[in-house]
């Protein structure tokens, strides 16, 4: 862990992730749906991705895929160089807790642990020993700017705050992607921006960051906006400054949130 | 490193659930609290009672042998004995003589007969006419006064010891030591009363409710039948390891006595305490093991309950084991945090079930019978527990373990 750890700073140019062709059809009653139809991509290390999309356009799909949460049906996904579509249950769930750090727009953060016990949480999973994960949980919680709460219950804290736990707990073992879905949907658009915030700063410090949202002015934090579109790229633009080139949105969807 | 750190968890994890929960957990433990309480109850009360069997044939000693028309314990057709001549004294003293010492032989005769003392009677007493032997053969010593001595016998006095029992009903608070007493219409003289036996509450012989008399007396009193009526004799083997071979030498000097031809069939049986203990372990093997099926039914519906609440454990934290895969909880974690909350629910169902028939036994042995509680069976009990909360914790534990995480955080 910690040399990649040492790495996080020096690798830009080596590859998070690689998709190649990855198609994903779920079984719906008798019909098949096609949610991805062959994405390939390549995400590197330090990257700041939003993925966007209507609904509907397979971008949650996607999440799940590079979240290691699904395995794609036919195509290929390698984490850093590492295949993992192949893997069983046990294997990705070990994936999850060493590569992803999630951040859900519902925070899911377990509501009758603290602060403290829901960002050590993956490390116990990791099998790190006592001192060390201390030293890691309560390091991420102080990123966040939430020492001063660490023995709090999820249902003491504001939503902005829960969403800084879930931060730190999507930080604390040096994940190769931070992986936030609609981190900002459920909070007022001052807490958003704290929020977004500290994820600009990771992502200066260091952190491959992909973002999932609707929202424009959440997807123009990246660096590079991924655009959906019935199961495939329809555009994929970097920006070499904040407002360059962006992409157009005509006929999508208004946000339902 | 890891394991352990998952199983701290997942006690965590269930310590916090069955905390957050107590009604329920309270209820569903109530189902294995009775099946506990139930089965252990079972157990001792199988127990009491061969304690109380025990105890009531403690008397008959387990190196003595016993010579009778019959055998004790006849589970086939009696009719087959009823021919058979009855065991007149000459045979006692043919047999004593042909041992030549090697075992103390007691002849003994018995009848049911009323007992009267001034106003109070007592109806059908045992009445044992025996010898001065009795005390060798059989485990009891008069608690006061003295037993039949050689000279009762032989001159054939009407003296008696009486039973605990007979001493109680019949005298009360007087001392029966010198009073006389009436043996059907025979004045006799108490000279000492046996100590208490107990132990016969399930109807088997109450060896304190009877009356020893001089064997010579007996005979003068109610009649031999012109020395044909039936004795039984005890017979005690020089020690308990030689009891088998000492059997096959008193049936060998028993045809001899009775001059059997040595294609006649044995037609007198030879009892012990271990044929006594066969019958009773063989019939109460049957009965505990009904008692055992009837009461694990108990149980297991308690299992049933708890696995009931564990299906609806794993429903409500459908959300929670989402979070906990994403993050990258392994099957095996999640299958333990439920495995640890249905057999921590189980064990202290177990633990207070074991109280329960603790305080069950305590009530059993002051009112019924002489019931313990050993340390197998509540070893027995505490492991029963824990397994039927694994057994029940299993398949929702499974359940949960196997949720796709996708399907677990959209569960709201």
């Amino acid at each position: 862990m910690t040399s990649r750890a040492n790495g996080l700073e020096t690798s830009h140019n080596g590859l998070a992730l690689h998709l190649e062709n990855v198609v994903k059809t779920y079984e719906m009653g008798t019909e098949q749906v096609h949610a991805l139809s062959g994405v390939s991509l390549d995400i590197g290390q330090n990257e700041y991705v939003a993925i966007m999309g209507p609904s509907g356009s397979g971008k949650s799909t996607l999440m799940n895929m590079i979240g290691c949460l699904d395995v794609p049906t036919s195509g290929s996904y390698s984490l850093e160089g590492e295949p993992v579509d192949d893997m069983d249950d046990d294997q990705l769930a070990d994936i999850r807790n060493r590569k992803i750090g999630f951040i859900f727009q519902t925070f899911n953060l377990i509501p009758r642990s603290n602060v403290f016990h829901n960002v050590v949480l993956p490390l116990i999973y990791g099998g790190v020993g006592k001192t060390e994960r201390t030293r890691l949980a309560e390091e991420a919680i102080e990123k966040v700017g939430l020492t001063s709460r660490m023995h709090h219950k999820p249902s003491e804290l504001s939503g902005g705050q829960r969403q800084r736990v879930a931060i730190a707990r999507a930080l604390v073992f040096s994940p190769s992607i931070i992986l936030a879905d609609e981190p900002t949907g459920n909070l007022d658009s001052k807490t958003g921006s704290e929020i977004m915030a500290i994820l600009d700063k990771l992502h200066a410090g260091g952190h491959t960051i992909i973002l999932v949202t609707h929202e424009d002015d959440i997807a123009d934090h990246a660096e590079r906006i991924i655009f959906l579109r019935d199961g495939l790229i329809e555009s994929d633009v970097r920006k070499h400054d904040q407002h360059g080139q962006s992409v157009s949105h005509s006929g999508r969807p208004a946000s339902n949130l | 490193m890891r394991i352990a750190l998952e199983i701290g968890e997942s006690l965590n994890i269930a310590r916090s659930a069955i905390v957050a929960n107590k009604g329920r957990g309270t209820l569903t433990a109530l189902g294995i609290i009775i099946g506990i309480v139930a089965v252990i109850t079972t157990m001792t009360a199988a127990n009491g009672l061969e304690n109380t069997f025990k105890q009531s044939f403690s008397s008959i000693g387990a190196d003595v042998l016993y010579v009778s028309r019959t055998p004790w314990v006849n589970m086939g057709d009696f009719m087959q004995f009823r021919n058979r001549r009855n065991i007149s004294l000459a045979d006692t003293q043919g047999l004593s003589d042909a041992l030549q010492g090697r075992g103390v032989v007691n002849p003994a005769i018995n009848t049911r007969i009323n007992l009267k003392y001034e106003s109070k009677t007592m109806e059908t007493v045992n009445v044992v006419g025996t010898t001065d032997k009795q005390i060798i053969v059989s485990s009891i010593t008069p608690e006061t006064g003295r037993f039949l001595m050689p000279f009762d016998i032989k001159y054939k006095k009407n003296v008696a010891v009486i039973g605990s029992n007979v001493a109680e009903v019949l005298f009360g608070s007087v001392d029966p030591i010198d009073k006389k007493m009436k043996i059907g219409r025979y004045s006799y003289r108490v000279i000492g009363i046996m100590e208490e036996q107990g132990g016969s509450t399930f109807g088997g012989p109450n060896f304190d409710r009877r009356v020893y008399v001089p064997i010579s007396t007996f005979i003068k009193t109610f009649g031999d039948r012109g020395g044909r009526a039936n004795f039984e004799l005890a017979i005690k083997a020089p020690s308990h390891e030689e009891l088998e071979d000492f059997e096959f030498e008193v049936i060998g000097e028993m045809r001899k006595v009775r001059k059997l031809g040595p294609t006649e069939e044995d037609d007198f049986a030879v009892n012990k305490l271990d044929t006594l203990m066969g019958a009773y372990n063989s019939v109460m093997g049957v009965v505990m093991l009904i008692g055992l099926l009837i009461t694990g039914i108990a149980l297991f519906v308690g299992g049933v309950g708890v696995m009931n609440i564990m299906f609806v454990s794993v429903t409500e934290r459908t959300h929670e084991i989402g979070i906990r895969k994403a993050i990258g909880a392994r099957r095996r974690s999640i299958m333990m945090q439920f495995l640890f909350e249905s057999s921590i629910i189980c064990l202290i169902g177990g633990v207070i079930g074991i109280i329960l028939a603790s305080l069950l036994t305590l009530v059993i042995n002051a009112l019924l019978m002489p019931a313990s509680l050993s340390p197998t069976i509540l070893l027995i009990a505490v492991i029963v527990s824990i397994l039927v909360g694994v057994l029940s914790g299993i398949v929702p534990a499974w359940r949960g373990a196997r949720l796709d995480p996708i399907e677990a955080l959209r569960y709201e």
